[in-house]
């Protein structure tokens, strides 16, 4: 008995020093939350931090007892008392945590639906991750932006998808995260909280780049937002080199492609129109629109020498209208030799 | 384990213990076959493509078939008819390589190819893995026919042969798992 | 030449002949079905499979079994070779269970070396922002294959020690199937080879975990690896299979199920997995490996023309993930319950006390592996499988928190009012309970789905994993070499460099663990070769890369100390620890047939403090008889 009560007091004793600590210091552990959801997940999480605590303490400090007390004496070399086990001890402690266990998965429950249905008014985002590039698309609003623009409170969900290998859309800020997958389409709600900057990161391994696989996020005001649409949808000044500078960027073409002559994951552009370029099965061509188009297409068909252990995500035809593609060719064709 | 070096008793313990690790062997196989046949509803649901039915139902058969001779060989050699035995095992491998020319030479040479998205993946993965097990049973087949032309089996001594005969009903039942999975289940596309 | 007196060395030439016959074939066929004549999958893919075959022959883990083919009788060679010194049994062919559990166990650190060597590597990387000593690539590379041949070590771990002991304990002269269990552990040397040589055939970027579409689109090395953990796949198959066999048929009398020492139980309960669940990677695996060299699309959405033409429905990614996690998830219970059994087995001795609740503890280890067969979607909880499917796979992950509390709890029960001392092997019990607990405890997190939306992908799962291999597998291993080498080697460690092994590695682990667990909550992705300074872990960073230096310098010292003590360690009692296992009532070291004569079971294994109680009666002639 007298262990007993030594050993309770220690358990309480660590216990109420962890609860101490996490009652102030729980925020510091993670972001700051900037969406209902984040407040979901917090809330869970902290709870479970709780009981994870007194769990730790309560194993930890029966073990710390039992090595400071029931050390040997030096010279002694007895056995311990002898029991074999306890019945309603065994019982009690299968019964208590399958009762913590199924009351989390309850909760768990309860919440997940709660940071999943839908609401009305909801504002529809099409994200598209390849490699390693994000794009947003505004179907209500016909635009397209490298950038995710969120009005603030409300409801967003975003269309996930992928050309090419599995991405997953996660802003920390946020908390949740889904993968994007090629050849699905899986939704993933969203109702920021906070004006304010974020970065959405990439979360599942997509390959090389994988680390710096980022897009910013930008939570405004209803009316900065409504701005920037009104803005957004103005149709396009400039000539089709323009046009296809912008579908470069928006489509993460850069990532892989620098227009400086620098190297990168793909063959520059700079000065390449009109060029002879050698492939990997060593003939030769002379780069023009059709090879262009045909690259962009279909990249496997044609391997530039000296790139056949990386690829270019064999799917673009799937987002790239035709005036998308003489946009980009005549982009191309824009950074011809005279640039050099 | 070899066969005349070690009492009756020891043999028995012996074959007992086998004949336990090939049942697990079994379970394990299971699991790998179960995985191909959850691939095909997960991909295929309710669609399955147009195979040659016809083609199907013989090679069925023949496969069922070659399970009663095979059973006929096991029979005989526990009671010492050792030409019977023979004779049956070489039927049962023949019909095996009736079953594989069925496969090979007929199913693979369909409209429908490897490459063509599930369908092509999902028919080529379940034949081609079973048609690897069909392979095994004819190698351990002649394994078993040559150690049994040599006069190495006896009427109360023949493990390996019955080792053989298990195996082959065992990919047998496999196939009837497969074939109703490829061929009968779901609309035809 | 001498040298090829050593099994080990023809085995690896037949494996370089082997893989060079390959080669050769697939250019040979190719160019007589007139394609271009070398195409490096397809020949690298041939070349591998032939090459883990001429590695067998080699090395004669077949030889017997091509004599019975041909009807040949193959007496069994007992004892160390005759024309050899002794020690060459160690690296060739040999069918005592001591040998070949000596051989696992060995191989299976030399594997946690390189791949702890290989995460110090991009460690150092990480412990600044930025990319300095290694490319993306590289890294990439690194982290998935310190992951993957730090599991291929502690599948070798676990078959080291339920090949050495399980036999011992349960009184049988050797495994069930000696020339399998050769086979078993042979077969995984090719494979290592394999997984390593992905290194030098461009490596791959997909982690250890192997996801379609990049497995199919990454480099050839990503094929090495899968070859190569096929045959680790087989090994475990064969291995498992073999272990029921013996436990179900060659118990010593008298060994009931229930008196059976709780190793036992976690190694039925381990092979029951490995049995099964093993099928289910190495399909997974196949599948990817036909896709990339067929073009078979199972896991492609995007169809061909013809594909459209005869109306198939496309491939589907998410496919493989539930046939990895079949396996995947199950197997992470391979990977500890060996280690809780060495837990559960060492305690009463050390606390002098019979083990609490013996039959909850044998029973749990069943029910773990059971119940984590039902719980690999866990894993795929962001993957995009139907929504509604994810509730019922969170129950069943929260449902396996409560049979291993049960463990815990027990082992409290166990050490409460003992006689505690704490020689090397029960620091590292202590530690290890100490360490799963974080492990443990950071896992029902993940299995809510709400909580894991956030935490799936962070360093915070990084953390959980390795507590939770580190105190079911790392520590445990180590207490149990600790433990039973003065009966391998008939010598004593070095307790002072032993104590000081334990004392580096605890506080090691505790910052590399709690350091992962605090920067993924900040947000820190895994698998990234860089990242962002504002997310405020750069601290953090440079705490994990220092405790992994020191765990690496921990294991040096073991090494030293086991190595050093092997041969010039103090002569070794028979029964150091005053244990009641069977094992520990033969000579030390363990002679080549293990027990002289049969033995017999005459009570319960761990009535420690219970005056005049015998488990082991090894003069079965004046034992009474077996109780029930
Ligand atoms: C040895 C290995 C091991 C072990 C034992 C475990 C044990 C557990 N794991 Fe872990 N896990 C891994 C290795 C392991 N895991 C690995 C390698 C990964 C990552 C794979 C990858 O993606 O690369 C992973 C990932 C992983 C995920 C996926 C996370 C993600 O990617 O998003 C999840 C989700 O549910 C999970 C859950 C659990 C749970 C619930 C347990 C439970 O078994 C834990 C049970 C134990 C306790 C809970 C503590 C003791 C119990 C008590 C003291 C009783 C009272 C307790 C309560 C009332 C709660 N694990
Ligand atoms: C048993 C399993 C195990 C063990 C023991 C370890 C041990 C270590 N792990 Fe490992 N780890 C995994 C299994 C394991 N890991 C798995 C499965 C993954 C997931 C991979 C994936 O995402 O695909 C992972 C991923 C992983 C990551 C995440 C990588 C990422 O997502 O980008 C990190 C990062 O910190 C890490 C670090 C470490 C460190 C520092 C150690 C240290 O403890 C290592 C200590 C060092 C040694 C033990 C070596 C000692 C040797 C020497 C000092 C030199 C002597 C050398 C020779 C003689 C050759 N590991
Ligand atoms: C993930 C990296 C990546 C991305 C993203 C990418 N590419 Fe590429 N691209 C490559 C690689 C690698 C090659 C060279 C191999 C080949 O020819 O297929 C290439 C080749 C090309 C070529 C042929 C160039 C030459 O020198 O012959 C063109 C044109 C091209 N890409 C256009 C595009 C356009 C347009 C986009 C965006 C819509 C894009 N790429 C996005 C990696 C990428
Ligand atoms: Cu996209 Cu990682
Ligand atoms: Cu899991």
């Amino acid at each position: 008995m007298k262990h007993l009560l030594g050993v309770s007091a220690l358990i309480a004793a660590i216990t109420l020093a962890a609860w101490a600590w996490l009652g102030t210091g729980f925020d510091k552990l993670l972001p700051i939350r900037a969406s209902e959801e984040s407040f979901y997940v917090d809330r869970l999480l902290g709870m479970q931090f709780y009981v994870i605590a007194f769990l730790f303490a309560l194993i930890i400090g029966f073990m710390l007892y039992s090595f400071i007390v029931f050390r040997r004496r030096p010279g002694d070399d007895g056995d311990g008392d002898h029991f074999h086990g306890n019945t309603t001890l065994e019982v009690v402690w299968t019964v208590v945590p399958l009762g913590v266990v199924l009351y989390f998965a309850v909760l768990g429950t309860g919440y997940l639906s709660d940071i999943t249905s839908p609401e009305t008014d909801e504002l529809v985002v099409e994200v598209t991750g390849s490699q390693w590039n994000w794009r947003f698309d505004y179907p209500e609003y016909g635009i397209s932006s490298a950038e995710l623009f969120l009005p603030v409170n409300r409801q967003t969900v975003l269309e996930l998808t992928s050309i090419d290998v599995i991405h997953s859309f996660w802003v920390p800020e946020f908390r949740v995260k889904q993968d994007a997958v090629p050849g699905m389409v899986h939704p993933l709600r969203i109702t920021p909280t906070e004006t304010g900057a974020y970065v959405v990161r990439c979360a599942e391994i997509c390959g090389l780049d994988h680390s710096y696989m980022l897009a910013d996020v930008s939570v405004m005001e209803t009316a900065d937002f409504d701005a920037w649409l009104q803005s957004q949808m103005a149709p396009p000044t400039g000539g089709l080199a323009e046009v296809g500078a912008e579908l470069a960027q928006v489509n993460g073409c850069l990532g892989c492609h620098s227009i400086d002559g620098s190297e990168n994951t793909g063959p520059t552009w700079l000065g390449i129109y009109g060029e002879e370029v050698y492939l990997a099965d060593g003939s030769e061509i002379i780069i023009d629109d059709a090879y262009l188009r045909a690259s962009i297409i279909d990249p496997g068909s044609q391997i530039v020498a000296g790139f056949e252990n990386v690829s270019m995500p064999a799917n673009f035809g799937a987002v790239l209208s035709d005036a998308d593609l003489d946009a980009l060719v005549a982009y191309i064709a824009s950074l011809g030799k005279d640039k050099e | 384990m070899s066969a005349s070096a070690i009492s009756q008793a020891e043999y028995e313990q012996q074959e007992s213990a086998n004949r336990l690790g090939l049942w697990l062997f079994f379970a394990s196989e299971a699991f790998m076959f179960a995985g191909l046949l959850v691939a095909r509803f997960y991909l295929w649901g309710d669609t399955r493509p147009h195979l040659d039915q016809a083609v199907a139902l013989i090679i069925t058969a023949v496969l069922l078939l070659s399970s009663y001779s095979m059973n006929r060989a096991e029979v005989m050699i526990a009671h010492d008819d050792r030409k019977g035995f023979l004779n049956s095992l070489l039927i049962t491998a023949a019909l095996g390589v009736v079953f594989l020319i069925g496969v090979i030479g007929f199913e693979w040479q369909g409209h429908i190819r490897p490459t063509d998205g599930a369908f092509g993946a999902v028919l080529y993965g379940m034949t081609g893995m079973h048609a690897l097990h069909v392979v095994s049973g004819i190698v351990f087949i002649f394994i078993v026919w040559n150690n049994g032309r040599k006069g190495h089996y006896s009427a109360d001594r023949h493990w390996g042969v019955h080792a053989c005969a298990v195996w082959w009903h065992y990919i047998d039942l496999v196939w009837v798992f497969f074939y109703p999975a490829l061929y009968l289940i779901g609309t035809a596309q | 030449m001498v040298i090829f007196s050593l099994g080990i060395i023809r085995g690896i030439v037949g494996q370089i002949v082997g893989t060079a016959v390959g080669l050769i074939l697939v250019t040979l066929i190719r160019l007589l079905m007139g394609l271009p004549a070398w195409k490096a999958e397809p020949a690298m893919i041939i070349g591998a499979l032939i090459g883990a075959v001429g590695f067998m022959i080699g090395v004669g883990a077949l030889s017997d079994w091509f004599k019975w083919m041909g009807g040949k009788e193959t007496p069994m060679h007992h004892g160390p070779p005759t024309d050899k010194p002794a020690w060459t049994r160690y690296f060739s062919v040999d069918y005592n269970h001591k040998v070949i559990g000596v051989q696992y166990a060995v191989t299976g650190i030399l594997l946690v070396l390189v791949a702890g060597s290989l995460a110090l590597i991009f460690r150092t990387e990480l412990a600044q922002t930025g990319l300095q000593y290694i490319e993306a690539a590289t890294f990439n590379t690194l982290f998935g294959m310190h992951g993957i041949v730090m599991i291929a070590g502690i599948l070798l771990g676990v078959g080291g020690m339920i090949n050495y002991l399980v036999p011992l304990m349960i009184g049988a002269s050797d495994m069930a199937f000696p020339r399998l269990n050769a086979f078993g552990f042979w077969i995984n040397v090719p494979g290592a080879i394999l997984v390593i040589s992905a290194l030098f055939m461009g490596g791959w970027d997909t982690g250890w975990t192997g996801y379609p579409p990049l497995s199919v689109l990454a480099p050839m090395g990503v094929q090495a690896f899968m070859l190569g953990v096929y045959l680790v796949g087989i090994s475990s198959i064969v291995g498992s299979a073999n272990t029921l066999v013996t436990v179900a048929k060659m118990r010593a009398p008298g060994m009931s199920w229930f008196r059976m020492p709780i190793f036992v139980w976690a190694a039925v309960a381990t092979s029951i997995i490995q049995l099964t669940a093993t099928q289910l990677i190495g399909l997974s695996f196949l599948m990817v490996t036909v896709e990339r060299v067929l073009g078979m699309g199972f896991f492609n959405p995007v169809l061909t023309a013809h594909a459209i033409e005869v109306g198939s429905p496309p491939g589907n990614v998410v496919l493989f993930q539930h046939l990895f996690w079949f396996y995947s998830h199950p197997a992470v219970y391979v990977f500890i319950l060996p280690g809780l059994g060495i837990i559960s087995e060492l305690l009463p001795v050390f606390a002098r006390k019979p083990l609490f609740g013996y039959k909850w503890i044998a029973l749990s280890s069943l029910a773990i592996a059971l119940v984590g067969f039902l719980v690999w979607a866990h894993h795929m909880f962001t993957a995009g499988m139907e929504p509604f499917l994810r509730i019922p796979f969170q129950f069943a992950t929260m449902l396996v928190a409560v049979p291993t509390g049960v463990k815990f709890f027990s082992w409290v029960g166990t050490i409460w009012r003992g006689k505690l001392e704490f020689p090397t092997p029960m620091l590292f019990v202590l530690g290890a309970i100490s360490v799963f607990l974080i492990g443990g405890l950071t896992g029902p997190p993940n299995g809510t789905v709400t909580t894991d939306l956030y935490l799936h992908d962070t360093y915070w799962i990084v953390g959980h994993f390795h507590a939770t291999m580190f105190g079911g597998f790392i520590f445990p291993f180590f207490a149990a070499l600790y433990y039973w080498f003065p009966k391998a080697t008939g010598r004593m460690y070095n307790e002072r460099l032993g104590k000081l092994h334990f004392w580096l590695i605890l506080p090691g682990f505790w910052v590399q663990s709690l350091g992962q667990i605090a920067v993924g909550l900040l947000g820190m992705r895994r698998r990234i070769a860089d990242y962002d300074p504002a997310l405020g872990i750069q601290n953090g960073h440079v705490w994990i890369t220092v405790a992994g230096y020191v765990i690496g310098l921990s294991v040096l010292v073991m090494i030293y100390n086991l190595a050093w003590s092997a041969r010039k360690g103090p002569v070794a009692a028979a029964n150091p620890w005053r244990s009641r296992s069977p094992e520990f009532q033969i000579p030390s070291p363990i002679p080549e047939h293990s027990y002289a004569e049969a033995f017999v079971i005459t009570g319960e294994p761990y009535d420690y403090g219970l005056p005049g109680a015998t488990y082991v009666a090894m003069n079965p002639s004046a034992a009474p008889a077996a109780a029930d």
